[in-house]
């Protein structure tokens, strides 16, 4: 099965959501919170992969996104971008610390 | 009224993760809107969406948020959203505080809601103009169509009933009276007069005194394009009542249907909109909200 996003298979959530599962919230409460999650983790791609290109390469790329074809988009980003998985991945962990911390912040009061 | 409450915890951690995704994306728009620019412009398969750029600002009555540039968008054929350029052009016309705009300002804006939604969109018109065309908008409640015209009779449907029936009806008549005589002789322009109304400032426009009269003509059921600059949501709305009062801090009041399409709020959540007259000599443009 095709994945949901070109980069899924480099970004793991279950330790930030399983920190949430802790927080006493409604079912839709904790489903628009892991939504909030995904949106930052994919505005933050997006950032990392933009700032990563030239004017015309994010042109390609933006282009590629939208026909969401995983494979032409990885072909392009490496041929044009150096280590392009790496700065992904180091881009969100940060975010995903950021994340992580508010949950802790939560608990700490609770507690 | 009933009003559902939320956990904290949910409300601290929505609220922080709602800002810092507005932060992200204003900062990618910030660095490479051309890019984006670009794209709305070249791509052949581009449609137009609803879900107005609610990433650069929070938006938290939404359910479950969606990414503007997400894939599953792209497969389920929905729209690149156009509405997010509007927000981010308006965001860099518009000043920090809501006060009225310069004689430039309403000049750019006016530009900028013309091109967007396919009107013509002016500050003034005929030489008239509001006291202001940025301004806060507050909740007004329904309005009696007709005599004898409640809160029982007022609804087209059980959905709108249950929808708009906690706003109640305001005691007293609109500016003009009521929208036509009896319920008979109500037409559908009628309805959406009513639906759709706002409530602005008529008597404190420049120079209203000089010949009042004639500026009421002028203002009666006149359309204007109402749009939340923090959504991109646009609806064609009516004049149909005067005020609020210049001590609430309100320009301007919205009926429930107007303030729900907007996603605007009363009391602590109150938030600005832009009302600009629409000059639409052959009335061709239909009330309601506007599709992008």
């Amino acid at each position: 099965m095709k994945s949901k996003h070109f980069y899924s298979h480099l970004i793991e959530t279950t330790d930030i959501t399983i920190e949430l599962a802790e927080i006493e919230l409604t079912s839709d409460e904790r489903v628009h919170l892991i939504s909030l999650i995904e949106a930052n983790i994919h505005s933050t791609v997006i950032e990392t992969v933009l700032s990563n290109l030239t004017k015309e390469d994010k042109k390609i790329f933006l282009k590629n996104l939208v026909s969401n074809d995983h494979e032409i988009i990885w072909s392009h980003l490496k041929s044009k971008t150096k280590n392009i998985e790496e700065k992904i991945s180091k881009s969100v962990g940060i975010l995903k610390k950021d994340l992580y911390k508010d949950i802790k912040e939560i608990q700490k009061e609770k507690n | 009224m009933y009003q559902k409450t939320n956990h904290p915890h949910y409300e601290y951690l929505r609220d922080k993760w709602t800002k810092r995704h507005g932060k992200i994306q204003s900062e990618i728009f910030d660095k490479h809107k051309d890019s984006f620019e670009w794209l709305v412009n070249n791509s052949r398969q581009l449609t137009i969406g609803t879900l107005a750029g609610i990433f650069l600002l929070t938006s938290p009555i939404i359910p479950k948020i969606q990414t503007v540039f997400s894939s599953n968008e792209v497969t389920s054929n929905k729209a690149i959203d156009k509405g997010t350029f509007i927000i981010y052009d308006l965001k860099n016309v518009l000043p920090q505080t809501v006060r009225p705009l310069t004689q430039e300002e309403d000049k750019s804006v006016g530009e900028i809601l013309s091109r967007t939604y396919g009107m013509n969109v002016v500050p003034e018109l005929d030489g008239k103009r509001l006291n202001a065309t940025y301004g806060i908008i507050g909740q007004e409640q329904h309005l009696a169509r007709y005599p004898g015209d409640n809160m029982i009779t007022h609804f087209d449907n059980l959905t709108e009933q249950e929808k708009f029936w906690d706003y109640g009806m305001a005691s007293g008549l609109g500016a003009w009276g009521y929208f036509t005589n009896s319920q008979s002789a109500m037409s559908q322009k009628d309805i959406d007069r009513e639906k759709y109304y706002i409530a602005v400032q008529t008597f404190m426009a420049p120079n209203f005194y000089d010949n009042p009269k004639d500026y009421l003509d002028f203002f009666k059921y006149r359309k204007m394009l109402v749009v939340n600059p923090q959504n991109g949501k646009a609806i064609v709305a009516d004049i149909a009542d005067a005020g609020p009062s210049p001590s609430t801090g309100k320009q301007l009041g919205g009926s429930p249907e107007v303030m729900t399409y907007l996603e605007r709020y009363d009391g602590s959540q109150r938030g600005p909109v832009l009302y600009f007259f629409i000059d639409n000599p052959s009335d061709k443009i239909p009330l309601g909200p506007v599709s992008l």
